[in-house]
C-alpha cells in the first residue's frame, strides 16, 4: 500500500480517540474526506499518474476510503451511544420503589361481591335495575302488600323524613311520607310500573334500617334483589335459580335448602340456607343466605299485572352478609372503616 | 317463643321423636328453631338408684375403692370399682349398669380395673348430664329406693325449643298450635285438652258478687266473663309450676298460673280479677280518659291516653286491656271470688297501646298479632275448668258476654291447574287432601265447569292468614316438604333490556379510578347535622334532616362524598397505612330552591404531604390533576366537563379559593367540583398535608344511556400545518377566554378554503419581562384541509390575518 495512504489512515485512527461530539466528528471527517480533505487530495493525484498505474492506485484509494468509512461509522456509533446515555441517564436500580410508591388501586370488597352476584344473574338473562334511596311509603310498603300498621313500617325500624321534606326526583301522594328504603324491592315496583312482562331484573343497592350499629348491624347496608315475571313461573323455577346461584357463588359442592318463611310481598315465602364444605369456617352447617318467594298476587294487582296470567318470583340477599361469609370477615364495621390494610386484601 | 317437649306431649305423642327430629321438622315447616335447651336428665336406660352396701380399699390402687352396690329391692348387688372419695356405706347413688350409655356416648361395659372386676359405674352429676358437678358421686339425699330408674328420681327432664313464630302465624303462639303443626308433618293424632266440667250447667252459687259488663269501645268486639266463687288461692300443683318454669315463667298462685298456662296452651290471653276489688260489681270496657293513670303489675305508674282501651270499674281503670293488669285488681292470697276475662281486642289498638307505653307482655304480643276469636270461649272454659279442679270453688251463673264472634265463613277455591302451575311439579290429589285434613282445613273436591279438579277449602277461625288460593299452595308445599321440590335446570329466554345507566357508569368510573391507583371506600349515607352546617350551611342541614334519627352522628342525608372520604383519610393517616388516593361511588343529595335532588356521585381524594419522604420527589398533584380525572369521569357519564369552570359558589368553605372550581348545573344534568381543599379547613378536621379532591354529581336520570349506535365521521388524510403564536393578555383573564377568541379569529381567517382544526394553549409566561398586569399565552394552531395539502402561502396568509384580528381585539403578539 501507498505509504502516504497508510500514514493517512494511521493518523485518522490516532485522532479518532479525541472525537467526542457530533461537531468534532463533522470537522474530523472533513479533514479527510471533505473537499479539502487529505484523502480527497490524494484522490486528486490519480490524474497525475501514468495510465497503467491508475487502476492499482484507484484500488488502494478505495481501500483507504473503506478503512476511513469504517472508522467514521464506529466513531459516530460511539458518539450516538454517549449522547443517548447522557440523555437517558445512568442505569437504574430496578429494585428501588417507584417514587411516591403508589399502591395498586382496589375495588371495595362489597363492590366486588355485588358485581359477582350481578354477574351470576346477568349470565342467565337478568339485567340490572336501579332506583332512588329515598323512597315513598307507596313504593317501599303499600305496593308490596305491607299494610299501614305493619311493624316494619314503624318509626322504630324505618327512617322517615319530615312531612316538609321535598325530593325533586320522586313524587309522593297526599300525606305519604318520604323514607329511606328498607329494601330494594321498591325498584321492582318502579320497574313493573314501567315495563310489561316478561321482566327479569336484579336490583343491587343501598338500604337502611333503624338499627344500632354493632358487629352484624349497620345503619345502611347493601342488597341485591331479583324479580322474574312471566307466564308459568313456578316454585320449581325459583328453586332451580337459587341452586344455580349458590353453586355459582360458593362452588359446585354447595347445597341449598328452602325453609318456609313469611314476607308480606311473597307467597309462598322461603328463607334460603346453604351448606358448603368449601368454606373452611362454615363447614357443613346450614347458613342462611337469602329470602325468596313467589310474588304475592296483590303485588301484581298494585302494578297492573294480571295475577291469573302471570306469576313470578322474587329474591333478595344482603351483600355484607355474603361478603362476610365468603371472606371470613367477622365484623360488619370493617366494611365502613376503610382501613387500607383491610381494603388491599381484596385488591 | 319457648316450647316444652313435655308439655307438647300432652297433645301429641312425640315419644318416638328425638329433639333433633322435632327441631328439623319445625324448621322445615317454617318455624325457625333459634335454640334447643336440654334441662334435667336426658332419658337414660339401665341407670338406676343403688345403695352402697360395702366399701373396701382396692388391693392394687390407693385411690380406688371396691364396692358392693345393691341395685334392686330384691337385694341383688353389683361389684363396682370406684375412684370417688365422697361416698360411704349406706349412701344411695346413681348407678350405670352394664349396657347403659351415658351422655357423650359413654358405654358402660363389664371390665377389670387394676385386676378387680367392675360391673358398672357409680355416677357424678356431670356424668349423668345433670349439671357440672364432677367433684364426687351424686349422693341422693332423698333416698329413693334401690332399683328405681334414675329418670324417675329426676323426672324433670325436658327439651325447650326456642322457636321463631312469623307474624302471619299467631295461631302457633301456643303449645296446641305448634302441636297441630307437628301432628300434620309427622302424621300423628292431635289431642285437644278436654273439659271435666259441664259448662252448660251453671252451678248453684249465686253470681251476685258481680253483676254487670258494659263495652263502650269498638276496639273490643267480644268480651266474656266467668264468675267463680269460693276459690282457694294458693301455690299451684307441681306439674303446673313445672310447665310454667320450663318455659321461663315464674309461678305466682294457682289462679294466675292457670291463666298463664292457658295462654301458653291455647294462645288466648286471659285475665283474672279479684271480684272483691271491682267497685260496684261492674266492669266497663272503655277508652282511657285524658289524664288517667294506672299502676301496672310491674309497679310502674303509667299515664294513659284516650286511644288506649282499659277495663275499668266505676272508679278507675283496673287493666290496660290486653296488655297488663294493675296492682289494684290482682288476684292474691285473700281472693275468694274470681272474675275471669277472656276477650277479643283489636290488634291495632293493642299494638298502639303497647308501643306507646313501651310495655309488652305475653298477652299484648298475641293480641297484636291477632288471636283466634273462635277460641275465646273455649279458652275461658279451659281455664275455669282448671281453676275448679285446682283451686276449688263453684261456677257462679252463666258466662256474661258482650259482643260476639263475627265469624265470616272463609272458603277458598283451589284448582288443580293453578296448584300444578304455581308448584311447577305434581303433587297427587290424595296427598293434597291429606295435607288439608292434617291442617284441619276441611276440603271437598269436585270437577268444575272447565273439567278441572277444584277444591273448596273451609278455613278454620284460627287460620286468619289463609285467604287466597296461593295461600293454599303454600300450605301444600310446606307440609309436602320443600326438600321434595325437584331439582331442575335454569331455563332463560333472552330479553333485550340494558343494565341501568347508573350501574354501568359506576362500573366504568370505578374501573377507571382503580386504574389510577385509587382505593374504593364506602361510607355511611347518614352524617351529622353539625358537619353539614360546617361544610355547607344551617339551611342545608335543615333540608335533609331525618324525622327519627337513631344516633346523633347519623341524623342527616349526606350532601357530598368528600367528608366521608376525609374521615377515611384521617383514619388511614393516624394508622399510618400509607393510603393516599381514595374514591367512593354513591348517592348524595343536593338542594335547589328548597327541593332535594338525589344524585349519583363519584368523589375522590389525593393526599399530598410535603414532609413525606421519597428517594426521588414524585410529581405534586394539584388542581389540574383533579381536572384531568373529572374530565374523564364526566366523559364516562356521557357528559363533557365544559368550558364553564368557575369559582366554587355559595357558602361552601371547604374549597381553597383560587385553587378550585365548579362546573355544570344540577338542574341541567350534573355538577362537578374539583381542586385543593382549604388547608386551614382541613387542619380543623385533623387531616395532614394537602388534599386534592374532586366530585362529579349527576342526576339519576341524566347518566347517558349510550345505547345509540355511533356513526363514523371521515377525517382528513392530508398533512396538517402548525403555527405557534404568543399573545399578551391581562394577567387575570382566563386562558380559555383568549383561546376561544383566537379560535374564532382563526376560523374567520381561513374562510371556506380550509379549517383550523385545533387551537391549543401550550405555554404560559408571567413575571419578568412582562408589562405590568400582563401575561403571555402561547398557542398552537393546527390548520388542515379535507381535500388537499395546504401551501405555506395560504396558511401564512390565514395566520397573518388571525394575528391581525387578535391585535384589533387588543391582544398584542409577543415576538
Amino acid at each position: 500500500m501507498d505509504e502516504t495512504l497508510q500514514a493517512l489512515i494511521d493518523k485518522a485512527a490516532k485522532q479518532v480517540d479525541g472525537v467526542k461530539t457530533r461537531a468534532e466528528f463533522e470537522a474530523f471527517k472533513a479533514r479527510f474526506v471533505g473537499p479539502a480533505g487529505e484523502l480527497t487530495a490524494a484522490m486528486k493525484r490519480i490524474a497525475t499518474l501514468p495510465k497503467e498505474e491508475k487502476p492499482a492506485f484507484g484500488k488502494r484509494i478505495n481501500e483507504a476510503k473503506q478503512a476511513l468509512e469504517s472508522l467514521f461509522d464506529d466513531c459516530l456509533r460511539a458518539i450516538s451511544r454517549d449522547e443517548l446515555a447522557a440523555r437517558i441517564g445512568p442505569p437504574v436500580d430496578v429494585t428501588l420503589p417507584a417514587p411516591g410508591d403508589p399502591h395498586p388501586g382496589s375495588l371495595h370488597p362489597l363492590t366486588q361481591v355485588r358485581d359477582e352476584i350481578c354477574r351470576i344473574f346477568r349470565q342467565i338473562g337478568f339485567s340490572v335495575a336501579e332506583g332512588p334511596e329515598v323512597e315513598t311509603e307507596y313504593f317501599c310498603f303499600d305496593a308490596l302488600n305491607t299494610p299501614a300498621d305493619h311493624p316494619a313500617r314503624d318509626l322504630q325500624d324505618t327512617y322517615y323524613f319530615p312531612e316538609s321534606a321535598k325530593f325533586g326526583n320522586i313524587s309522593k301522594n297526599g300525606t305519604e311520607r318520604n323514607l329511606l328504603r328498607t329494601h330494594t324491592s321498591s325498584v321492582q315496583i318502579r320497574t313493573m310500573l314501567k315495563e310489561e312482562p316478561p321482566v327479569r331484573i336484579i336490583s343491587p343497592g343501598r338500604c337502611f334500617r333503624r338499627d344500632t350499629a354493632d358487629a352484624t348491624h349497620s345503619a345502611n347496608f347493601h342488597q341485591v334483589e331479583g324479580l322474574c315475571v312471566d307466564k308459568n313461573v313456578s316454585v320449581k323455577d325459583l328453586k332451580a335459580l337459587l341452586d344455580y346461584f349458590i353453586k355459582s357463588l360458593l362452588g359446585a359442592d354447595a347445597r341449598t335448602r328452602f325453609r318456609p318463611h313469611f314476607f308480606p310481598y311473597t307467597e309462598p315465602s322461603f328463607e334460603v340456607d346453604f351448606a358448603s364444605s368449601h368454606l373452611a369456617k362454615v363447614g357443613s352447617k346450614w347458613i342462611e343466605i337469602a329470602g325468596c318467594g313467589m310474588v304475592h298476587p296483590s303485588v301484581f294487582e298494585s302494578v297492573g299485572y294480571d295475577p291469573e296470567t302471570y306469576s313470578g318470583y322474587a329474591f333478595g340477599m344482603g351483600i355484607e352478609r355474603i361478603a362476610m361469609i365468603l371472606h371470613g370477615v367477622d365484623d360488619i364495621r370493617y366494611f365502613y372503616q376503610n382501613d387500607h390494610r383491610f381494603l388491599k386484601q381484596f385488591a | 317463643m319457648k316450647l316444652s317437649y313435655q308439655w307438647l306431649n300432652k297433645y301429641i305423642d312425640l315419644r318416638g321423636k328425638s329433639a333433633s327430629d322435632i327441631e328439623d321438622a319445625l324448621t322445615m315447616i317454617g318455624f325457625e328453631v333459634e335454640g334447643v335447651d336440654e334441662t334435667g336428665l336426658p332419658p337414660l336406660e339401665n341407670v338406676v338408684v343403688g345403695e352402697v352396701v360395702s366399701r373396701d380399699q382396692h388391693p392394687n390402687a390407693d385411690r380406688l375403692s371396691v364396692c358392693e352396690v345393691r341395685i334392686d329391692d330384691e337385694g341383688n348387688t353389683r361389684r363396682i370399682v370406684c375412684g370417688a372419695q365422697n361416698h360411704k356405706v349406706g349412701d344411695r347413688v346413681p348407678v350405670a349398669l352394664v349396657g347403659a350409655v351415658l351422655p357423650g356416648n359413654f358405654k358402660i361395659k363389664k371390665s377389670k380395673l387394676r385386676g378387680e372386676v367392675s360391673e358398672g359405674m357409680m355416677c357424678s352429676a356431670r356424668e349423668l348430664g345433670a349439671g357440672d358437678d364432677a367433684a364426687g358421686l351424686l349422693i341422693l339425699e332423698q333416698r329413693p329406693p334401690p332399683g328405681m330408674p334414675i329418670n324417675e328420681v329426676f323426672p324433670d327432664n325436658d327439651t325447650i325449643f326456642d322457636v321463631e313464630i312469623t307474624p302471619n302465624r299467631p295461631d302457633c303462639l301456643s303449645h296446641v298450635g305448634i302441636a297441630r303443626e307437628l301432628a300434620a308433618v309427622f302424621g300423628l293424632d292431635l289431642l285437644y285438652p278436654e273439659l271435666k266440667h259441664n259448662f252448660d250447667d251453671h252451678g248453684t252459687a249465686s253470681p251476685d258478687v258481680f253483676c254487670k259488663l258494659t263495652v263502650e269501645s269498638d276496639d273490643c268486639p267480644f268480651y266474656t266473663a266467668h264468675v267463680i266463687r269460693d276459690v282457694r288461692v294458693g301455690p299451684s300443683p307441681d306439674w303446673l309450676q313445672r310447665d310454667l318454669r320450663a318455659v321461663g315463667l315464674r309461678p305466682i298462685n294457682n289462679v294466675v298460673d292457670i291463666t298463664n298456662y292457658v295462654l301458653l296452651e291455647l294462645g288466648q290471653p286471659l285475665h283474672a280479677f279479684d271480684a272483691a276489688k271491682i267497685k260496684d260489681r261492674r266492669l266497663i270496657i272503655r277508652q282511657a280518659l285524658e289524664g288517667e293513670k294506672i299502676v301496672t303489675l310491674d309497679e310502674k305508674e303509667r299515664a294513659l291516653h284516650p286511644r288506649m282501651l282499659v277495663i275499668a270499674d266505676v272508679e278507675k281503670p283496673l287493666v290496660v286491656a290486653g296488655v297488663m293488669g294493675s296492682v289494684d285488681a290482682a288476684v292474691d292470697e285473700e281472693t275468694v271470688d274470681v272474675v275471669l276475662e277472656s276477650a277479643h281486642f283489636r290488634t291495632q289498638s293493642i299494638r298502639w297501646t303497647s308501643r306507646r307505653l313501651g310495655l309488652g307482655s305475653d298477652s299484648s304480643y298475641r293480641f297484636e298479632r291477632g288471636i283466634d276469636p273462635g277460641n275465646v270461649v273455649f279458652a275461658a272454659q279451659r281455664a275455669a275448668d282448671l281453676i275448679l279442679d285446682i283451686a276449688g270453688g263453684q261456677l257462679a251463673g252463666p258466662v256474661m258476654t258482650c259482643g260476639g264472634v263475627t265469624s265470616i265463613r272463609n272458603e277458598i277455591h283451589l284448582t288443580r291447574p293453578y296448584l300444578s302451575n304455581r308448584c311447577g311439579f305434581e303433587i297427587e290429589d290424595s296427598k293434597v287432601e291429606e295435607i288439608f285434613s292434617a291442617l284441619e282445613l276441611s276440603a271437598t273436591s269436585r270437577i268444575n265447569d272447565r273439567q278441572e279438579t277444584e277444591w273448596t277449602v273451609e278455613v278454620p277461625s284460627f287460620r286468619s292468614d289463609l285467604d287466597s288460593p296461593i295461600d293454599l299452595v303454600e300450605e301444600v308445599i310446606r307440609i309436602n316438604g320443600t326438600n321434595n321440590i325437584p331439582a331442575a335446570p335454569v331455563t332463560s329466554t333472552g330479553l333485550e333490556r340494558r343494565d341501568d345507566p347508573v350501574y354501568r357508569f359506576n362500573a366504568k368510573a370505578s374501573s377507571y379510578l382503580v386504574g389510577q391507583h385509587f382505593a374504593e371506600c364506602l361510607n355511611y349515607s347518614l352524617r351529622s347535622g353539625d358537619e353539614l352546617k360546617a361544610w355547607f350551611s344551617q339551611a342545608a342541614a335543615d333540608k335533609c334532616a331525618l324525622a327519627n334519627p337513631l344516633s346523633s352522628d347519623q341524623t342527616h342525608l349526606r350532601w357530598s362524598l368528600i367528608p366521608g372520604l376525609l374521615d377515611n383519610l384521617k383514619l388511614n393517616q393516624s394508622r399510618k397505612t400509607g393510603l393516599k388516593r381514595i374514591f367512593e361511588c354513591g348517592h348524595i343529595f343536593r338542594e335547589r330552591d328548597g327541593v332535594l335532588y338525589e344524585m349519583a356521585a363519584v368523589g375522590f381524594l389525593i393526599s399530598h404531604d410535603e414532609r413525606s419522604r421519597s428517594w426521588r420527589t414524585p410529581a405534586k398533584p394539584d388542581f389540574y390533576t383533579a381536572k384531568t380525572i373529572l374530565a374523564s369521569l364526566a366523559q364516562l357519564a356521557g357528559h363533557r366537563l365544559g368550558d364553564d369552570l368557575r369559582p366554587v359558589s355559595g357558602s361552601i368553605s371547604a374549597w381553597l379559593e383560587g385553587h378550585s372550581a365548579e362546573a355544570g348545573d344540577l338542574m341541567e344534568s350534573f355538577e362537578a367540583r374539583m381542586g385543593l381543599l382549604d388547608p386551614q379547613f382541613l387542619s380543623v378536621h385533623d387531616v395532614e398535608g394537602d388534599v386534592i379532591a374532586g366530585i362529579l354529581e349527576i342526576r339519576l336520570d341524566k347518566v347517558a344511556d349510550d345505547g345509540e349506535i355511533r356513526r363514523f365521521t371521515p377525517f382528513s388524510l392530508f398533512p396538517a400545518a402548525e403555527r405557534d403564536l404568543a399573545l399578551l393578555a391581562d394577567a387575570n383573564e382566563p386562558a380559555e377566554t383568549v383561546r376561544q377568541k383566537l379560535a374564532g379569529a382563526a376560523a374567520k381567517s381561513c374562510g371556506d378554503a380550509f379549517s383550523v382544526e385545533e387551537v391549543r394553549v401550550f405555554d404560559l409566561y408571567e413575571g419578568k419581562g412582562m408589562p405590568e398586569g400582563k401575561k403571555s399565552l402561547g398557542f398552537t394552531l393546527i390548520f388542515r384541509s379535507p381535500e388537499r395539502t395546504l401551501t405555506d402561502g395560504e396558511v401564512n396568509a390565514a395566520f397573518t390575518a388571525t394575528r391581525q384580528l387578535m391585535a384589533e381585539a387588543g391582544y398584542e403578539t409577543r415576538q
